[in-house]
């Protein structure tokens, strides 16, 4: 074995719990997060001549790590969904205003970090997430994995600018509607 | 009629809640931040849907804490990927 390799098997007792949390935070799925902290660890075998240590081993491990979280959404956002036309007609009237029924209600908002900090309104937020097509979670999630810019993601993502937040539109005025309904029942 | 040119002053709520979305992740042109400020100040369901997008977006970003119940356990995670490093040596 040499140095390097004794060194990522080091890195693997390191970071393997660290970086496995980050993914599941990421992917909300234990099986397909551990595959991809292990492709991880594969794809550093393959490139492990090419790491110069300009960076610590764990920003480099990171980096890794996050094309691969990405990759795994960008498979996702490519994947064609079966948009409704009128996904929109839920929500607004022909001429583009709210819908009587759909109107956003006012939250009894009292405090907006507790309502954040709040696990059972996480939980709700969780399940309207779920209940999303996958391409439109998928663009909503993504934009949290990494601190890029809109302009970033859609380069990665290879989607044009006002696709991603036409997306984000739709994916948020479920969400919104969905998270009124549940933890308001208005 | 009034509706057409009221949206072409004002935007319609459908355009609105668009440029909300947008300005979370992308800079407004000057026209469309003007378009949007005065369309705030007259509709008060989008004034609303913005600032209930914006507890949506803190919420996502704080999604992490759920979590940590459901881990798998990182000492087997470590085992098996100790043993598929040991196959890609040989």
């Amino acid at each position: 074995m040499s140095k390097n390799q004794e060194n990522l098997s080091d890195w693997v007792d390191q970071f393997t719990a660290e970086l496995y949390s980050w993914t599941f935070h990421k992917v909300s799925n234990a099986e397909l997060a551990a595959d991809l902290v292990q492709d991880t660890f594969l794809a550093a075998v393959e490139k492990l001549d090419s790491f110069k240590g300009d960076s610590s081993p764990k920003t480099w491990l990171f980096s890794i790590l996050n094309h691969k979280i990405i990759d795994h959404y960008r498979k996702k956002v490519n994947q064609p969904v079966n948009l409704k036309n009128d996904s929109f007609s839920n929500f607004f009237d022909t001429g583009g205003d709210w819908q009587e029924n759909r109107k956003p209600n006012h939250w009894d908002e009292a405090d907006e970090k507790q309502l954040i900090d709040d696990d059972e309104f996480q939980q709700v937020l969780e399940k309207c997430m779920e209940a999303l097509p996958e391409k439109w979670s998928a663009c909503v999630k993504l934009k949290y994995l990494t601190e890029k810019n809109g302009d970033d993601i859609c380069q990665e993502l290879d989607i044009t600018p006002s696709n991603f937040w036409q997306i984000v539109h739709r994916a948020k005025l479920q969400l919104r509607d969905c998270i009124e309904k549940n933890w308001y029942n208005i | 009629m009034k509706q057409k040119i009221m949206h072409f002053l004002f935007l319609s709520c459908l355009k609105a809640t668009e440029l909300i979305e947008k300005k979370f992740h992308f800079k407004l042109s000057f026209t469309e931040k003007i378009q949007l400020e005065l369309h705030k100040m007259m509709c008060d369901a989008c004034k609303t849907y913005e600032k209930q997008s914006g507890i949506i977006e803190e919420g996502i970003k704080g999604n992490h804490h759920l979590h940590h119940s459901k881990a798998v356990d990182s000492e087997q995670l470590k085992k098996q990927i100790q043993a598929k490093l040991q196959e890609a040596h040989k």
